[in-house]
């Protein structure tokens, strides 16, 4: 018996219970759209946070911070923490001891740095307190020093208004869009090119754009400077920082922001400017650029030999994929449910059609029906229900997740957040859904096949 | 009902030449339609040997016997048992499909044998749409379709008035002469057996109680 003679006998039986075949494989296409779903969502969340990685569009950026000092008792045991915990770098030997170096993040670092190969760029990370008062409003904010690199970022390619630092200017800003709306109800364009106070405790120092004030948002009797600083541009969100890491709200150029710094620290070291050189400062971490996301692993690993602490992005990537593949197992766990009852209803539905046609087993038998071709009959319609069911499981699916999308975005959007979405239907999830439902479907068909197949023929004829 | 064995036929000896036509006679629970049964392969001896064509069927897989049943041995019911969704010209094509013929020249057999057999207008009508006598029709020409040697006869005309009757077995004594099929025919009718057939054999309690013609 032809492959084609066994489908069209298939269809003709399927054909002949319409109702039971439709609601079958009605129930069939619930399970799928439950599971691809559920997988949809996982890869759309997915998609979303690495997007909101991707877009934060520094694959190439590596943070480098000095290594946690070791202590004493720890001893060799104690090392098999993770790079973020100052754990061992790589490739150091067994029986380094406490005494290792812990070079410091200075000037002299950043050059040493930035002379390893492909290396693009290396800065500190310099945040700052200060008050910020503008139109009458005070605020604090943490300012972060800003490379003039960084108006490549894609942040600074489509603002809210205005535009980014001017080359050489000192005294400018930039704010975020939800800092700005904390501090005033001016529309964005309005504000740019207006002149915004930021004030730090310091003793007087002299600097440009800056001058000695004794108000601010500090005790009285410290001594402030102020610093008027024109705002250049509104932008959207500070570029570099993941959800909850970018509270600082103002941007000021690199070089302002170590001027603030170093003042500050002055001051805490106890009063006027000991005329420290400005190479000695240490920060407390560096961003280090490569000229390619490519080269990320390989000069990570070669900042760890040099006894830093090094982080990427990739690192955070690839621990949010694995906590991304567990959450697929489990939602797809929970879609496998009512996969598992439309398959039992498949079941039914197949013995049920043996009931009705055991006669007619009987009768194909009696003329020249092998055991293989009866099965192969049953075995064809189970997986048809499959393949149909799978496919309009899927345009269920898909229907569904864009209802719910639709109804979630509603939310994130009165929330303030940035709409996405929420479901995702790749072509492997589509052809994947698929090719399971049809294996389920011949899993769920086989013992009803089977029997169908075992129907000794003389009982069948007298069946009715 | 359990498991012990009833013996529906033991020790029976038949050996039947080809192109005769045999009538099995004998009254309900003799043993001849399970004799017939065996014969066409749809059921198995639990003892003893049953050679058709040289081959032992006792002995043979349940493949090899769908084989031997598709293709040694065509078989014609009292009940006909045509499947009801099907037209006529596909009943007889079925036997065909199993057999692994392709469509077209399954389609043109299947016309061309029912076009013999008188039904050429009526083929594509279902079963329900067809009297008695047609069915059984349609039923010889499904079990001719593979051209086997062997037809196979359960009480043929057992669901027929007895002009219709006389019909088919016309039409099972022309295949019989004319074409030179060898016919077993199961019946309780002893004196439709007589009439047509060249042998007779009585069964009665799955023994062989009496012979008679040839």
């Amino acid at each position: 018996m032809t492959f084609r003679d066994t489908f069209g006998l298939a269809l003709r039986n399927l054909n002949q219970a319409k109702l039971r075949t439709a609601l079958t494989t009605l129930g069939v296409s619930i399970g799928i759209a439950s599971l691809a779903g559920m997988m949809s969502l996982g890869v759309g969340l997915e998609e979303q946070l690495t997007g909101r990685f991707t877009q934060s569009g520094l694959f190439d950026a590596i943070t480098v911070t000095r290594q946690a000092p070791r202590f004493a008792g720890r001893g060799a045991r104690g090392r098999g923490f993770g790079p973020r915990f100052g754990g061992p770098a790589r490739g150091q030997g067994p029986g380094s001891t406490a005494d290792e170096p812990r070079p410091p993040l200075d000037d002299a670092t950043i050059a040493a740095l930035a002379a390893l190969p492909a290396v693009r760029e290396v800065y500190p990370n310099i945040r700052v307190p200060v008050g910020v008062t503008f139109d009458q409003a005070d605020d604090f904010a943490m300012a972060s020093g800003t490379p003039a690199s960084a108006r490549n970022e894609g942040a600074f390619q489509s603002m809210t208004a205005g535009t980014f630092f001017p080359d050489g200017a000192a005294d400018v800003c930039m704010l975020t869009l939800d800092f700005l709306k904390g501090l005033t109800d001016k529309a964005p364009a309005d504000v740019v090119g207006q002149t915004i106070t930021l004030s730090y405790a310091t003793s007087p120092v002299d600097l440009p754009g800056m001058v000695a004030s004794g108000a601010g948002m500090v005790a009285p009797d410290v001594p402030q400077s102020t610093l008027l600083c024109r705002i250049s541009g509104i932008v959207e969100r500070e570029p570099g920082t993941l959800a909850g890491a970018g509270l600082s709200g103002v941007m000021v150029p690199l070089e302002t922001a170590k001027t603030i710094d170093a003042a500050i620290s002055e001051a805490r070291r106890g009063g006027a400017p000991d005329g420290t050189p400005a190479n000695t400062r240490t920060y407390s971490s560096l961003t280090v650029r490569v000229s390619g996301a490519e080269h990320t692993q390989d000069v990570e690993d070669k900042i760890k030999n040099l006894h830093f602490t090094a982080f990427s992005i990739a690192d955070a990537l690839q621990g949010a994929k694995r906590a991304f593949l567990i959450l697929d197992i489990v939602l797809a766990l929970i879609g496998s449910i009512a996969l598992a009852v439309s398959s039992l209803g498949i079941v039914n539905t197949m013995v049920m059609s043996i009931l009705e046609r055991t006669r007619e087993i009987g009768i194909m038998k009696a003329i020249g029906g092998g055991d293989g071709d009866i099965r192969r009959i049953f075995l064809v319609e189970a997986s048809t229900i499959g393949l149909l069911g799978g496919a309009a499981g899927i345009a269920l699916g898909w229907a569904v997740g864009r209802i719910i999308n639709f109804g979630a975005n509603i939310y994130i959007r009165s929330q303030g957040g940035a709409p996405g979405n929420l479901f995702s239907l790749p072509l492997w999830l589509i052809g994947g859904a698929i090719a399971f439902s049809w294996v389920v479907s011949l899993i769920a068909g086989s013992y009803p096949a089977r029997r169908a197949a075992r129907l000794d023929p003389i009982q069948a004829l007298r069946h009715d | 009902m359990g498991t012990a064995t009833v013996r529906a036929l033991d020790g029976i000896s038949l050996e039947v030449a080809q192109g005769e036509f045999v009538g099995l006679l004998g009254t309900s629970g003799s043993g001849k339609s399970t004799l017939l049964n065996l014969i066409a392969g749809l059921d198995r001896p639990t003892d003893g040997s049953l050679e058709i064509f040289g081959r032992d069927l006792a002995g043979m897989s349940s493949a090899e016997l769908s084989h031997h049943r598709s293709r040694n041995v065509g078989i014609i019911f009292q009940s006909f048992n045509l499947i009801s969704t099907m037209s006529a010209v596909e009943n007889v094509g079925l036997s065909m499909m199993f057999a692994g013929v392709p469509k077209a020249t399954r389609d043109a057999r299947a016309k061309q044998l029912l076009d013999q057999l008188g039904l050429g207008p009526r083929r594509e009508h279902r079963p329900r749409e067809l009297s008695g006598g047609e069915q059984q029709r349609v039923a010889i020409a499904r079990a001719l379709a593979n051209e086997p040697e062997l037809l196979l006869a359960d009480e043929p005309t057992g669901n027929l008035d007895s002009r219709t009757s006389r019909d088919i077995m016309g039409v099972l004594k022309d295949l019989n002469e004319r074409v030179g099929k060898t016919v077993i025919m199961v019946t309780h009718d002893a004196s439709l057996a007589q009439q047509y057939a060249h042998r007779t054999v009585t069964l009665m309690d799955g023994a062989v109680v009496g012979e008679a013609g040839a």
